[in-house]
């Protein structure tokens, strides 16, 4: 519709408005009568040339529109984000993982029979703390041990010159498997050697630095002190007086040094190797050193969950130990106490062969030594298979043939082991 | 005696890995190689790319290398495909790196599914589903139209730690996009044949390309996203190809072939062998080689299920 149009329509309302309105025949002479319609045309011509102007406008602005069909149909600009699409995190709560790791076994001598196991029941916490630190714990439960802070530990994220350094309880950087968590390692076990030598997994308070090479080859070298490494059979927080914690001399604290690097031999194959020196200056003063191998085969093509991994570690180890026995009394038949240095050393080599998604079987072979070494020794040789229904679920079965003194023992292992919420075996059980 | 003690180790070690003048080119890391390709092709030489992950491997499933970690931290940039395709190694991998320039959300995290749209985002997030994606799927290089959306992310974070190259990668993404518009062209045509074809893949990453192609994907031989197949779910899907008159498997090369064909055998139809990443099928080193090389094998494979 035109404006045109809209104006005269308007005007003829106007003419019929002022020709039946009833006011009209109440004016009091002709001439006043005149003069008051005159006004209202005057007002009347006034606000219909205003809406003319707006339909004029308004026509403009359709005319324009219509002018310019290909910008009306342009596809809406896509979403533009900051710079990442980042999973919603409430920062109010951490990552948060359980592990349910139950066993059953049986073995033909010694305690012959049959037992469950909760081998570990582990509550994994972790969440960066602010721009320059994060932060987790590991609470763990099991048959033996009622609940225990197995690690809290702070780590820092953003210190210079490649530098990293972690305080609080922590698995202590030694060799390869002792800072392995139980359900991260490719047995049911962990193996009998390390569980002699390091006495399970290499817990620790104290503090760490770790450093990265700034080059194109992986070299990493770790830094520690602390209290003590795994289980500490010598010392008691109660010897040493009444101050808080373990608190110990210097020369009683447990320092460790650990280069590791890496080589991609080819595409497929790698190999990483470590060495470890634990040693605590005086009283037990102890030294341990130790060296780790890991060969991993991994085709990066279709049989791409195929391959195998070939560890080897070896740990050789001096220590001072007071009131132990040494011997026996010839005459009485009593045990002699006394204290000594003993050497011993223990290791284990293992494969693991993938051979599709779901299944892998590996042996292992290791050789521990008691506190006497070689008279005191113990061989284990262990066969396992492991099935993995999905990424959080695993069933595992593991013979082993354990060899001391005696007759050997068999034991038969079933482990099946879950993880709920947002686990991550991480860059250290790599 | 003391600062002297301090400042030579450190004066070796700037010695040793100090600041290499030689090099200028930008180190740019990217977690998968159709990102990689597309940095490489939009960044020229002005920088030097290298790639984590290889195109035969599946991407749910990376090992993590120290060999990467050095890679991340000595890198400029990290170029990701992004909705959490990477979340099984680049987490990981990042963790240690010590290099917070690249860290989700910092200037050097540069996140190539910023302009897409995403599919399949859960409404459940629960693990009953399988390995979900909670941004949605994540397999959208796998469709050319969605890959110009993926080529403009990273040209605009490349300018963004490099602004001194803007002139550079504007260039190399316009030459880019034209390149992959008159292959779209192309492409459209070669896969005509794919329109209304009923289809089952082996993990849930074709949807994007199906969409675009108009193929109709009625199920997979995964059970669910990351789950591997249960004889019931074989037996189940078998059943509905037969009944639904589905023609073609489709098969991504990280996945076993003797799977697929056995689903294959048992319904009568014929499996095509695709990647889900550029560079798993021979002859695939660039993107475009990738996208044309899975449409030829669809197309081939649904013309001999005709044929038959």
């Amino acid at each position: 519709m035109g404006p045109e149009r809209s104006v005269s329509r308007a005007a003829a309302l106007l003419a019929l408005t002022a020709l039946f309105s009833p006011g009209l025949g109440q004016a009091e002479t002709p001439d006043n009568q005149i003069s008051a319609l005159k006004a209202e045309l005057a007002a009347t011509k006034g606000e219909l040339s205003r809406t003319q102007s707006a339909l004029e406008a308004l026509e403009r602005k359709v005319d324009a529109l219509a002018a310019a069909p290909a910008a009306a149909a342009a596809p809406p600009e896509p979403r533009k984000l900051e710079t990442a699409r980042i999973a919603p995190v409430n920062a109010d709560n951490p990552a948060i993982s359980f592990v349910i790791d139950g066993q059953a076994a049986t073995n033909t001598q010694g305690n012959d029979g049959a037992g469950f196991l909760l081998a570990t029941g582990e509550l994994f916490i972790s969440a960066p703390i602010d721009p320059f630190l994060r932060g987790y714990a590991s609470i763990n439960g099991t048959t033996d041990e009622s609940f225990n802070i197995e690690e809290a530990a702070l780590v820092t994220t953003s210190l210079p010159y490649n530098l990293t350094v972690k305080g609080g309880r922590f698995m202590a950087d030694f060799g390869r498997f002792p800072h392995w968590h139980d359900e991260a390692l490719p047995f049911v076990d962990r193996p009998p050697s390390i569980e002699n030598i390091i006495g399970g997994e290499s817990i620790a308070e104290g503090v760490e630095t770790s450093w990265l090479a700034p080059t194109d080859q992986f070299i990493q070298v770790t830094l520690g002190t602390y209290n003590s490494v795994g289980a500490d059979r010598l010392f008691d927080s109660s010897e040493f007086g009444t101050m808080p914690g373990s608190q110990r001399s210097f020369s009683q604290l447990s320092y460790v040094v650990r280069p590791q690097t890496y080589f991609d031999l080819t595409d497929t194959m790698n190999l990483e190797l470590g060495a470890s020196w634990l040693t605590v200056p005086t009283n037990a003063n102890r030294e341990l050193y130790g060296v780790d191998v890991t060969f991993r085969h991994q085709p990066g093509t279709s049989s791409f969950y195929q391959g195998t991994v070939v560890g080897v570690e070896w740990l050789w180890n001096n220590e001072q130990f007071d009131n132990v026995v040494v011997g026996t009394d010839p005459t009485t038949g009593a045990d002699i106490f006394g204290s000594g240095r003993f050497r011993r050393d223990g290791g284990y080599a293992y494969f693991e062969s993938f051979f599709n998604r779901r299944f892998s079987l590996g042996a292992r072979y290791d050789y521990a030594e008691e506190i006497f070494g070689p008279a005191d020794r113990q061989r284990t040789a262990s066969a396992f298979v492991t099935w993995q229904p999905s990424e959080f679920q695993r069933l595992r079965f593991q013979f082993d043939n354990i060899g001391t003194t005696g007759q050997d023992d068999q034991r038969f292992t079933l482990q099946w082991t879950a993880f709920i919420g947002s686990h991550s075996h991480g860059f250290a059980a790599r | 005696m003391a600062s002297r003690l301090v400042s030579l180790p450190v004066a070796l070690m700037l010695a040793l890995f100090g600041a290499e003048p030689g090099l200028a080119a930008l180190r740019v890391v990217a977690s998968l190689p159709d990102v990689a390709d597309m940095a490489r092709q939009i960044g020229g030489t002005r920088i030097e790319v290298t790639t984590i992950a290889e195109g035969g491997q599946d991407p749910h499933k990376v090992p993590v290398k120290p060999s990467f970690v050095t890679k991340l931290n000595r890198a400029d940039a990290l170029v990701v495909q992004g909705l959490g395709l990477e979340h099984a190694y680049l987490p990981a991998l990042l963790e240690v790196a010590r290099n917070s320039n690249i860290l989700p959300g910092a200037p050097g995290y540069i996140d190539a599914s910023l302009y897409i749209h995403p599919l399949e985002i859960p409404d459940s997030q629960s693990r009953t589903q399988g390995e979900l994606h909670p941004l949605g799927n994540p397999h959208f290089n796998m469709d050319p139209t969605q890959g110009k959306l993926m080529a403009r992310a990273i040209a605009e974070g490349l300018e963004r730690v490099d602004p001194e190259g803007a002139e550079t990668y504007r260039a190399g993404l316009a030459s880019y996009e034209k390149l992959l518009d008159e292959k779209i062209v192309e492409w459209d045509k070669l896969a005509a044949p794919l329109r209304g074809l009923k289809a089952v893949s082996y993990h849930p990453d074709l949807i994007y390309l199906a969409q675009h192609y108009g193929i109709d994907l009625v199920g997979t031989i995964e059970t669910k996203p990351g789950v591997p197949a249960t004889p019931g779910h074989l037996e189940e899907l078998v059943a509905q190809m037969k009944r639904e008159k589905v023609t073609l498997v489709i098969r991504e090369i990280a996945y076993e072939l003797p799977l697929a064909q056995q689903v294959a055998e048992q319904t009568g139809a014929r499996v095509a062998t695709v990647s889900s990443l550029t560079g798993g099928l021979p002859g695939t080193s660039t993107y475009v080689e990738f996208v044309e090389a899975n449409l030829r094998a669809l197309v081939a494979a649904a013309a001999a299920g005709g044929a038959s």
